[in-house]
């Protein structure tokens, strides 16, 4: 009998539990956003934008489907003394609950970025429904103007820019920064934060229009902001920006043009299929002395040198060394000089070779960093011209018995 | 084995590691080795001396040893145990699915659910629990494979180094927060000795056991640290779900933590289902009886009440897991079976005249 009265006591219990879905959200409900923007609003306020992706235009054709508009995305925008109150001001007037899980970048616009970005950092890390997986990237332009921007194939901006990411490491100009590393990096000892730049540039050409070459602006990922602490600091060029690559992430693939040794006008392309680097740090009189060593291996992709490449294989090796010293040294001048900040991570290998000097300098590493001896040295290896021996040289024989 | 292994997990890799991480940094997963060291050989010392006496648990064997008051008062002491260790449980088990998955539900709505399926589970008795922690265990081994595939490309050995930066001496105390984990486990050999078939291999199973565990939990803080940054993941209140949220397999597999969640409340729900089970059985003890079932609706009731109280309070909770608990818990869980191995040594005819366990 207690049994049964269990029984049903539990079963009426669970009933009750089971009624309602606490917490549950309709997906028709929902204001999906895809892409986020930062700037500075009036009255030192946050003005947050966002697009918002509508199903129903999103599905890849074009014009407007049935019932829809034609617009793949809507943009809107608010401000905020905070971005949790921008964030919240836009239910004024979404007709759907704003919802951050498939938000695939966060844009900041730069006067925002040199004000600090802590409480952007803060917030984002803090919201359960946010991916860390998201990227966070900073544009000299409107944060806003950026993401309400259709760029390459896609429909929605925000995979697209998305996508850029993706496809961006055949490029390596810009780090992968998304929200996790940057929190690393933003709270980690002996490192800065470093973000992708973001910028619009007239680079598409209307189908209507192709005489206008350029009348389509296009989101162009290259470059990166330099950081210390929360703050921007400034800006790396995209060649700067490859030479610090390898010091936070790993390098799958990147090109350098040479010149032809007999004739600088003209230029052989190298791609590196492997790129491997290692980092030694001494503490010599108080000063702090880095190695850097490079381990590359290209193929030839493009012969642009008259002179056969069996002839001029090692002088090429030479340049690419040369070449990827220099990229290096450019890195660490801007990173010393110029911004004082150390974007490389010198400071966590000096730490893990250091620890107890470490100890008593890391309050005042930046200083260290500053005054740091740098020297990079290459090695590099052309193993393969991939599928031809030589340049295509009219009436040649094209056999290597003949050079 | 099994059982020992599910009591150890759930706050092990995630709770307790964000509170080592603000205490160490980087060593946390240093600390966590040390804690399963201790963890291994106190297991082994614990079920070696409740081998002299396998009829009896440690209640009862404090009975025959200095008399029923003294034994009630050890019941007492370990039905306290088994609140405050509810109380932690409960702080993992709330936090990770309410904190991340449904922050606009009622607290007392998992403490009720938990509750439910606790008493579900200790009401059918210890062997059903043990079938249980079989899936519990497969559960474990799935979550951890699935937060390894997900994880293992943005992993930085660097930012587990160097080693040894706190130094020796805080990384070893901060090991106490891990200690409070297999405390459960060891608490647990200590009451269920009794309902084990073949005790006398039970010394070297509960270190093995204790060792299994601490190697399926001390993953967990090498992949924060190394994925999150040791920096990170002290932020956290739970720093696996921080994790498991950034865990992706290739392009397409994102956010599967709903996924790895499913796995881990098994294994935190055998968790409240042992605690229920052990504070029944100490406050049976206590009261003379000889079922634990009359008295599983007042436990629950109690736990329930003081485990609502504590989640109800992020900053209580975090206070009382982090720098209260371990305070009490093990002074409780060392002190015990010193005291009862000291009085063996002196009264021990008195134990062996004794043949049946009261």
């Amino acid at each position: 009998m207690i049994n049964r009265t269990m029984l049903l006591a539990v079963s009426l219990l669970m009933l009750i539990m089971s009624s309602g879905c606490l917490g549950k959200q309709e997906i028709n409900d929902l204001a999906i956003v895809t892409a986020v923007g930062i700037d500075n609003g009036e009255n030192n306020h946050v003005k947050l934008s966002v697009q918002i992706v509508r199903p129903a235009d999103a599905r890849g054709q074009t014009g407007a489907p049935s019932g829809g508009t034609g617009e793949p995305i809507y943009s809107i925008q608010a401000t905020g003394r905070t971005i949790f109150e921008a964030a919240r001001n836009l239910a004024r007037f979404s007709s759907r609950r704003v919802y951050w899980a498939h938000n695939f970048v966060i844009v900041l616009g730069e006067g925002y970025a040199r004000k600090g970005i802590a409480d952007m950092i803060d917030f984002f890390t803090r919201n359960h429904e946010l991916r860390m997986t998201t990227w966070v990237v900073v544009t000299p332009e409107e944060a806003g103007q950026v993401i309400a921007t259709i760029t390459g194939m896609e429909v929605v901006p925000g995979e697209a820019i998305d996508k850029l990411f993706r496809y961006n490491q055949i490029v390596a100009e810009a780090p992968g920064t998304n929200m996790m590393r940057l929190q690393e990096s933003f709270l980690a000892e002996g490192t800065e934060p470093v973000l992708a730049k973001v910028q619009l540039r007239p680079r598409g050409i209307s189908n209507k229009n192709p005489d206008q070459f350029g009348s389509l602006d296009q989101v162009v990922l290259s470059g990166a902001a330099v950081f210390e602490g929360d703050k921007m600091k400034g800006w790396l060029s995209p060649s700067e920006a490859k030479g610090l690559l390898p010091f936070i992430e790993e390098v799958d693939s990147e090109i350098m043009v040479i010149n032809c040794p007999d004739d600088s006008n003209n230029h052989a392309t190298l791609e590196i299929k492997s790129l491997e680097q290692r980092v030694k740090t001494r503490f010599v009189n108080n000063q702090v002395k880095v190695q850097v060593a490079q381990t590359a291996n290209a193929n030839l992709v493009e012969m642009g040198c008259e002179q056969p490449f069996t002839e001029i294989k090692d002088q090429m090796t030479l340049a690419l060394k040369q070449k990827l010293e220099n990229q290096v040294l450019k890195t660490a001048s801007a990173a010393q000089k110029k911004y004082k900040s150390d974007i490389m991570k010198i400071g966590q290998v000096f730490h893990n070779t250091y620890p107890l000097e470490w100890k008593q300098i890391h309050s005042e590493w930046n200083r260290y960093f500053e005054k740091a001896e740098i020297t990079v040295s290459a090695d590099a290896k052309i193993s393969s011209p991939v599928l031809k021996i030589q340049r295509f040289v009219k009436g040649d024989g094209l056999s290597l018995k003949s050079k | 084995m099994a059982l020992i292994m599910n009591v150890m997990y759930a706050k092990a890799i995630g709770i307790t590691q964000g509170i080592i991480g603000r205490e160490v940094n980087s060593d946390m997963w240093l600390s966590t080795v040390l804690g399963i060291l201790q963890g291994v050989a106190v297991a082994y010392i614990v079920a070696k001396l409740m081998q002299y006496a396998p009829e009896f648990s440690m209640v009862e064997m404090a009975g025959k040893l200095i008399g029923t008051w003294a034994g009630k008062g050890i019941a007492v002491l370990i039905f306290l145990f088994f609140l405050g260790t509810f109380a932690t449980v409960m702080v993992t088990f709330v936090y990770h699915l309410m904190d991340y998955f449904l922050p606009e539900a009622p607290t007392i709505l998992f403490v009720v659910a938990a509750l439910m399926v606790g008493l579900y589970g200790a009401y059918h008795g210890l062997e059903v629990m043990s079938r249980m922690a079989f899936v519990g265990v497969f559960s474990m081994l799935t979550l951890n494979i699935l937060v390894l595939f997900g994880s293992v490309r943005e992993m930085d050995v660097r930012n587990i180094l160097p080693v040894m930066d706190s130094g020796l001496v805080p990384t070893l105390w901060a090991s106490r927060h891990f200690d409070t984990d297999w405390a459960f486990a060891v608490m647990l050999i200590a009451l269920l000795l009794p309902h084990v078939k073949r005790s006398a291999r039970l010394a070297r199973v509960s270190a093995v056991s204790v060792g299994l565990a601490g190697i399926s939990i001390v993953m967990w803080p090498i992949m924060e640290s190394t994925v999150l940054s040791a920096e990170a993941t002290s932020q956290y209140i739970v720093a696996c779900m921080q994790l498991a949220r950034s865990a992706h397999i290739g392009l397409f597999l994102h956010r599967y933590e709903m996924i790895m969640i499913a796995f881990f409340a098994t294994s935190s729900l055998i968790q409240v289902m042992m605690c229920l089970f052990c504070a029944s059985l100490s406050a049976s003890k206590l009261l003379g009886l000889k079922d634990y079932r009359p008295m599983l609706l007042p436990t629950g009731a109690i736990l329930g009440a003081f485990a609502y109280w504590i989640v109800a309070d992020h900053m209580r909770a975090m206070e009382f897991t982090a720098h209260q608990w371990p305070l009490i818990s093990l002074p409780i869980v060392l002190g015990l079976p010193l005291v009862i191995g000291i009085l063996y040594l002196f009264f021990k005819d008195k134990l062996k005249a004794n043949q049946t366990p009261s």
